[in-house]
């Protein structure tokens, strides 16, 4: 980096939960782009910057890591990148090691480990209010002049709490290259690398740290609540069931205005077009079909916002403890648990973070039950189904709608256990394996941050309308209208739909559902597009009146239907890149197909005894 | 038919069509990968015209990094 001019390439890297993502959001605002890393599927973020000299700045969010000895994929991806070895990424110019002032006797060790590389570095402290607040004195001259290394405080949710590391940022360049600096004790004889950067932490420790008590006086308050093995578990599934109730109770006017946003839009494109197969495929296909989906974007937002603020709040590492000696019984580790909460999101990243877990027999478990987790495509569907089925009242304090939402992420979370207890018992295997994990310190979720990631969320879940979920609509409405001037029962995807129906009608499906369930393995939330589209096209053909698609449901489907088709979502795989997946991660067809086979199996299988039972309970 | 008529269905096809590709191109990257290179091949063979060899070059799939150096196939998973 010689030009001032010249755009600068900066990494931050340190150990998850150090507050690195909140430091990149307050440098970069929401001049960032999210990927991932060619080939994997790591999240890569990447955001631009000027400094105050007037420096370009390219800032990488690196995945976190606890050591350069990576153990999962995102460790083996920011090791490599800080290298300079990973693929078509270049090395960074400058390295930003970001550390939380409250727990360098962690973190420092990283540093350690980075500062080896001899690559040019700004050691960040971060969190340095948190820290004052503990009573912890760092000496920032004697910590820089030990490490050899420039260090500067930061406070990632403050406003000016980045002003002494931008200041560093315009000074890239300038400096030589840091020198690779050996730790004392390696090379000797005994002595581990391991125990000399531990030595080398105490010391630094020891000399430029100053701390009242190693933890802070509210954590250990909160989490002897918290972390009770009853009451802990008690406030986790009261937590839990809120954010549910929260998802029902606030998402209804917005909801409703994209759906009179939808319904205007849809009345004025056929009121401009004349009439034909253009004015059908837009009007019917695609703002009938993308306005179903859509419609349901507030609903993801709230479940999002609420995740987020967990996540930020250092309280989903201790759900993981929680619930460790639960999964452990169920023949699951603890490991499982990250891989599982990332399949709430989507399977296909949780799938491809259980190669965190070394046991093989854990990870085969992990990745076979992962498709389990109710990730957010299943949302839209199950939000049209309750909001069809399932009338909007309370029970006692809560709202049924939310009641039922949230028995159905528990009915997914049981099913995963049970299957993973059934394998564990198949394999007759009783091994279990111990969970070693970091309770970050709770923090305040900071508002900047939830609102950028449920930002990413948004533009995540369009981009999937405006990509796959409008290219199948499209394909579903050209079926349902070739030949042209049948009725839609003798068009193709009638034909097909009433092939399916044969096998479907014991769970009560009929040939519109059925013909919906097959765009659905692209994409679950198809589904509700699909839907859509049939009715929308079925109406324009009877010239009957246009209604929302929960109407249009509720009126044509019984309550023993839908409860059929919930079940049934909870189980099947309808999603090719999930099956895709699990080949790649299992390399084994066979494994593959096992996971496919028992996954239908059980959709099947659920779906028709659920069927059954509201029948005979007079709701067919 | 008229000619609006017929520029709704032109319109319709393409749709279809591109609706096609992107299914293929998001779903299944693999085989469409594969199936590019089998119809770039035969045109990109010595002797052929320009334009049918600058056609196998717009229809082959760029080379991916899979950081194997081995030519990126995809399909050694």
């Amino acid at each position: 980096m010689n030009a001032a001019s010249e755009l600068a390439r900066v990494a931050l890297v340190g150990n998850p939960n150090c507050g690195k993502t909140a430091l990149f959001n307050l440098l970069t605002g929401s001049r960032q782009k999210v990927a991932n890393y060619a080939g994997v599927t790591v999240e890569r973020k990447e955001g631009r910057l000027r400094t105050p000299g007037g420096r370009p700045v390219a800032v990488l969010d690196l995945p976190g890591a606890y050591s350069l000895n990576a153990a999962s994929l995102d460790e083996a991806v920011t090791r490599d990148l800080i290298r300079g070895f990973y693929p078509g990424e270049p090395a960074p110019d400058l390295l930003v090691c970001v550390v939380d002032a409250t727990n360098l006797r962690l973190h420092l060790r990283f540093v350690l480990e980075v500062r080896g590389l001899g690559r040019p570095m700004v050691v960040a402290l971060n969190m340095m209010d948190a820290a004052r607040r503990r009573g912890i004195e760092i000496d920032v001259d004697t910590l820089a002049r030990e490490l050899g290394v420039p260090v500067v405080e930061t406070v990632a949710v403050r406003r000016d709490g980045a002003r002494d590391l931008l200041a560093q940022l315009d000074a890239i360049g300038d400096a030589a290259q840091q020198p690779r600096q050996a730790l004392p004790g390696t090379g000797d004889p005994g002595v581990e690398p391991g125990a000399a950067l531990h030595a080398e932490t105490r010391r630094l420790l020891a000399l430029a740290v100053a701390m009242p008590r190693r933890t802070a006086a509210v954590d250990d308050a909160l989490d002897r609540w918290l972390l009770h093995p009853v009451f802990g578990l008690l406030a986790l599934a009261l937590v839990m069931f809120l954010v549910f109730q929260a998802v029902y109770a606030w998402a209804t006017p917005l909801m409703d205005a994209i759906e009179a946003a939808t319904g205007w839009l849809g009345a004025t494109v056929g009121a401009t077009l004349p009439a034909g197969p253009l004015r059908g495929l837009l009007v019917d296909g695609v703002i009938a079909g993308l306005g179903g989906v859509v419609v349901f974007l507030p609903q993801i937002l709230i479940l999002f916002a609420f995740i987020l603020a967990l996540e930020e709040s250092g309280y989903l590492p201790r759900a993981a403890f929680l619930l460790d000696r639960g999964m452990a019984a169920a023949g699951l580790s603890g490991r499982s648990f990250i891989p599982l909460l990332s399949s709430f999101a989507c399977a296909v990243p949780g799938i491809m973070s259980t190669r965190s877990i070394q046991d093989p027999r854990d990870r085969l478990a992990t990745i076979l039950v992962a498709p389990l987790m109710t990730c957010s495509a299943r949302l839209p569907v199950y939000a049209l189904l309750i909001g069809a089925f399932i009338p909007q009242r309370a029970v006692g304090w809560f709202n049924l709608q939310g009641l039922v939402l949230f028995s159905l992420y528990v009915a997914a979370i049981l099913s995963a256990l049970a299957v993973a207890w059934v394998m564990k018992r198949w394999r007759r295997d009783r091994g279990e394996h111990p969970l070693l994990l970091e309770l970050p310190s709770y923090r305040l979720p900071h508002l900047r941050d939830v609102a950028i990631g449920l930002w990413e969320r948004a533009l995540i879940f369009l981009k999937r309308v405006g990509g796959i979920i409008l290219a199948l609509t499209i394909l579903l409405w050209v079926l349902l209208n070739v030949p042209a001037g049948v009725g839609i029962e003798d068009t193709l995807a009638g034909r097909i739909g009433r092939a399916l129906a044969v096998l479907f009608e014991p769970l009560g499906f009929d040939w519109r559902i059925s013909i919906a369930l097959i765009p659905t393995m692209a994409a679950r939330e198809v589904m509700v597009s699909s839907l859509a589209t049939v009715y929308a096209v079925a109406a324009a053909n009877d010239d009957a009146a246009s209604d929302v698609l929960r109407g249009m449901i509720a009126q044509d489907w019984s309550v023993a239907t839908g409860i059929a088709l919930l079940a049934w979502f909870i189980y099947a795989p309808q999603c090719i890149s999930t099956l895709a997946t699990i080949r790649r991660e299992t390399h084994s067809w066979k494994q593959t197909a096992f996971a496919t086979g028992y996954l239908f199996g059980l959709a099947y299988l659920v779906a028709f005894v659920a069927y059954r039972i509201a029948l005979a309970m007079g709701l067919g | 038919m008229s000619a609006g008529l017929l520029l709704q269905y032109a319109v319709v096809a393409l749709a279809a069509a591109a609706s096609v590709l992107v299914v293929l191109h998001k779903r299944f990257p693999n085989t469409t990968r594969r199936l590019r290179v089998a119809l770039a091949l035969p045109l990109l063979r010595a002797g052929r015209p320009g334009w049918m060899r600058a056609l196998g070059r717009w229809l082959a799939p760029a080379p991916t990094t899979t950081g194997k150096d081995c030519g990126g196939c995809d399909s050694c998973g």
